[in-house]
């Protein structure tokens, strides 16, 4: 039975990454009824918005006191993943898009276009970002890890995966200030108030960006948990938290003894973290494995309370393990996140709507339609312009 | 992560296109030249009319067909169907596999989209975990060239490392340092059997003829025939198909075929209104493979020919008969002549028709004839077996697990059917439980597990009709579900034998649309 499960988180992940769940395809192509090229208003300082992408390259801000579309700005060029994240002076969003190979600085007052880097700047190579993205602490930097592949007649020769550092004030032709070989395998990444780069890969390591040196903040691919199995951790969704959180889910296997049988193992699922303040990492398990989440946050207002989303929303104590509520959702949502009082939950992904929950009772409060298409796997970020 | 699939990737239907448009006899030397023409942008000459990358590959007129259809979809070469044609039958022919190198691997040019694979690791979880393991092992390669099908792979989809069963490892480093030199030792590009089979491989006139052939339909019934074959030119024929299924329904249809590399026969024929493709192996006057429908690849035959002149007892059709029942059974093969002897307990009470592909007679089974096979003898042919029970001990459903998806809808995909039969175990004398064959069975579906019950999966994902035929449901997300999922579903398959009522389980997995499927999945 537990084989069985761990089957089924196979069948998810591997969907996950093809993007073609069965949920998420049918909306993917619905046309955008926003007018090209509008602006719309300029944020508002003080208030706090919601930033989500869909397609066809939409990003929208929804102002959070309300729960209300307050505007759509347009993206160039195609869409995918539309991972997005927000500068430190929250007036551009730097998104990753156009089939995972162009960053786009959009300035949210105006919805222009500021910053565009192709990651390919080598002739005859292609360049991809899984989701690799993160702003400097004083927003003067943009970093990505790409995956290069050189493109010759007849073959492809992989090449070594590259940080790319960029200036974030180098407009619409932006080329690498630096650029240093990175380990394989890397996604999601933020950068500390150190001005240290965390990047998950296999494990989750710590990078100078001045120097390109990088050491093992986390060792997640090689863990040694007495009676655990390797943790599985993938986690796209780079969430900008008010808390300067940067954290992952995993699931590993708890063994009963040193024989280490799958069969009677228990499975759990729980988050490596590392305090963007203090650098400060830690693994804590926080349920038993029942069902998949896609994301999962901590509560700002009860940081032991830790909140897991796909098939259901469900709300769980950390250090009981325990789950302490669930609801059921009309359909899949990927992507959880807070309002900076933890007030309001909000899920996104899959379809265009954005589900507002009351973190409490679980309850659903509003619901708010997108114009545009499927938000596939972007993460919503939320912040305080 | 890129989302760039081959959507629109060639389809099954495409393939037979291939077979159907009739080639001109200077082929051979158009092939080259057209190669030559459209490759030598991005290939390099190397002498000896050599072409890199392409002149260090063998592999199936499928395989060929997908390599230059990748060229199109990816790298806009531009190829008029009938030069691709042309290129794929030069390639296929001096650069294909020898039969014993498709060995245990034809499923997949044969459209057996519900075999379940097995294939050791690393090979498994590295290769087959994306596609079938059979697209791998129906290719021969030198190193550099099993190397460059792996960076070829990771550039291409670059999500492809951060996938399960990719992220728990160094993926590039095993795929470079482990698989591809175990793919170049297992298939590597010079073998034996490839220079043997070169030397020996038969001409186009080893083909024309009368064929005899029998085939099972599943949830259809046993069919035989004959199939005309007249040689058209070069590697290509003309075929008519006279036949009819074990209920006397006609079988009737006619179209062209073409050879490839000496022994792999692709036919395009319309059975009726119906357009089927066929997938043998031609080899020693012996046609063995499957035949399906052009647009439904699941509704298909297996099906096995003799030439006239390669005497073979092909099938027994029934293959069974119970234990002191009269019955009516038809020999196929080709060279049949004389009164079979069915083994002991079986007597054959008149010759009902005698032809040299077909022999009708009418049979009687003892009362206490022994329940178990018997090998069924026509002066020297054999190979045939006839099942003789008494009561059927076990129930097994017929694929024990398979896929049907959703479709159309409003979309382009179509619906892939679930196909059943009830397969009828004995047990023998000896207490070796032996297979019986095919009988009549009633059919539904239920839930397979608590999942499917709470999800009403039942009523979701479509109808189990009569005959054992499941008809999966629309495809998209469905608002009166729960979740708005599509109409899947995780569902046991129940036979209920219609004599004696034993019960047998299958389960059946109703999914999403294959939005790409070529020709070797």
């Amino acid at each position: 039975m537990k084989l069985q499960f761990i089957g089924r988180m196979a069948a998810t992940s591997l969907g996950l990454f093809a993007i073609c769940t069965a949920a998420g395809v049918g909306l993917a192509f619905a046309a955008s009824d926003v007018p090209a090229n509008a602006s719309g208003p300029a944020l508002k300082p003080g208030k706090e918005y919601l930033l989500a992408t869909n397609y066809p390259n939409n990003l929208h801000l929804i102002d959070v006191a309300s729960d209300t579309l307050y505007k759509t700005c347009q993206m160039p060029d195609a869409f995918g993943p539309g991972a997005a994240q927000v500068a430190p002076d929250k007036k551009v969003a730097y998104v990753l898009n156009n089939h995972y190979g162009d960053i786009y600085g959009i300035e949210l007052d105006t919805c222009k276009t500021v910053f565009h880097a192709r990651l390919a700047f080598k002739p005859g190579e292609q360049a991809k970002s899984m989701l690799s993205l993160a702003v400097s602490p004083d927003g003067k930097e943009l970093y990505s890890v790409a995956n290069p592949t050189q493109i010759l007649n007849d073959h492809y020769a992989v090449q070594a995966p590259r940080l790319q550092v960029y200036a974030t004030d180098a407009g619409l032709n932006a080329q690498p200030l630096r650029t240093f070989e990175v380990p394989r395998q890397i996604s999601i990444m933020q950068a500390a108030d150190d001005g240290s780069l965390y990047m998950a890969g296999r494990d989750i390591y710590k990078l100078d960006v001045k120097t390109g040196q990088y050491s093992v903040a986390l060792p997640t691919g090689s863990w040694k948990r007495p009676l655990y199995s390797p943790p599985d951790l993938l986690y796209i969704w780079s969430h900008q938290t008010a808390r300067r959180d940067f954290s992952l889910l995993y699931t590993a296997a708890k063994y009963k003894d040193e024989k280490q049988d799958a069969d009677t193992a228990d499975f759990v699922y729980g988050y490596v973290s590392v305090d963007l303040t203090t650098g400060k990492t830690q693994v804590q398990d926080f349920a038993p494995v029942t069902e998949v989440y896609f994301t999962g946050m901590r509560s700002p207002k009860d940081p032991n309370q830790m909140f897991g989303v796909l098939n259901r929303l469900a709300k769980y104590d950390i250090k009981q393990q325990k789950l302490i509520k669930a609801a059921n959702l009309a359909h899949s949502y990927y992507c959880i996140s807070f309002d900076k009082a933890g007030s309001k939950l909000y899920l996104t992904g899959t379809f265009n709507d954005v589900a507002v929950y009351d973190p409490d009772s679980l309850e659903l409060v509003a619901n708010i339609k997108l114009p545009g298409g499927d938000m596939a796997t972007g993460t919503a970020q939320v912040f305080t312009r | 992560m890129k989302t760039t699939r081959l959507r629109h990737y060639l389809s099954a239907g495409t393939l037979a296109m291939l077979a159907c448009a009739v080639l001109p006899p200077a082929v051979a030397e158009d092939g080259k030249a057209i190669l030559n023409a459209k490759c030598m942008a991005c290939h390099t000459p190397e002498g000896n009319d050599a072409l890199s990358r392409i002149s260090h590959q063998r592999k199936t007129p499928e395989g060929w067909l997908m390599s230059i259809a990748r060229m199109q979809l990816m790298y806009g070469v531009k190829i008029s169907d009938e030069d691709r044609r042309s290129v794929v039958k030069y390639l296929a022919d001096r650069q294909g596999l020898a039969p014993s190198e498709t060995d245990g691997m034809r499923y997949a040019m044969e459209r057996r989209l519900n075999t379940v694979e097995k294939f050791d690791e690393p090979l498994n979880q590295m290769c087959a975990r994306c596609h079938s393991g059979a697209r791998v092992a129906l290719q021969r390669r030198p190193l550099q060239e099993w190397e460059r099908l792996v960076e070829f792979h990771l550039g291409r989809w670059p999500s492809l490392e951060y996938q399960m069963m990719s992220r728990d490892r160094d993926w590039l480093g095993l795929a470079r340092n482990e698989v591809a030199p175990q793919l170049a030792k297992d298939y590597p590009l010079e073998s034996q059997a490839w220079s043997d089979w070169q030397k020996s491989k038969p001409g186009a006139d080893a083909l024309p003829g009368q064929w005899s052939f029998s085939g099972h339909m599943m949830t259809r019934g046993d069919v035989r025939g004959v199939m005309s074959v007249t040689h058209d030119s070069g590697d290509t024929f003309n075929i008519e198909v006279k036949g009819q299924y074990a209920d006397g329904t006609p079988f009737n249809g006619s179209g062209s075929a073409i050879v490839y590399n000496g022994y792999e026969w692709r036919g395009n024929l319309k059975i009726g209104d119906v357009r089927m493709h066929q997938v043998f192996a031609a080899l020693n006057g012996e046609m063995k493979g499957r035949m399906f429908e052009t647009e439904h690849d699941e509704r298909g035959l297996d099906f096995s020919a003799a030439r006239q002149d390669s005497p073979r007892l092909l099938a027994v059709q029934p293959a069974f008969i119970r234990a002191g029942n009269e019955a009516e059974l038809t020999l196929v093969g080709s060279g049949l002549s004389g009164t079979p002897d069915l083994g002991a307990g079986v007597e054959v009470v008149k010759v009902l028709e005698s032809t040299p592909q077909l022999l009708r007679v009418k049979v009687k089974a003892a009362a206490d004839a022994a329940p178990g096979l018997r090998n069924v003898a026509l002066g020297a042919l054999k190979g045939v077996d006839l099942a003789v029970y008494t009561e059927v001990a076990e129930v097994k459903v017929v694929p024990a697990y398979s896929v049907a998806r959703i479709g159309e809808n409003g979309g382009t995909t179509p619906k892939v059917q679930g196909r059943f039969e009830a397969e009828a175990w004995g047990k023998g004398a000896d207490g070796q439980p032996y297979r019986i064959g095919y009988l009549p069975a009633k059919w539904t579906v239920e839930p397979f597990n608590e999942q499917a019950r709470d999800d009403e999966d039942v009523k979701f994902a479509g109808t189990m009709q009569r005959d054992g035929v499941f008809l999966p449901a629309g495809a998209g997300p469905n608002p009166q579900r729960r979740m708005m999922a599509n109409n899947v579903g995780n569902l046991k398959v129940i036979a209920q034998l219609e004599e004696g009522g034993l019960q047998g389980e299958g389960q059946l997995i109703v999914t999403v649309q294959r939005w790409n499927s070529p020709p070797l999945p």
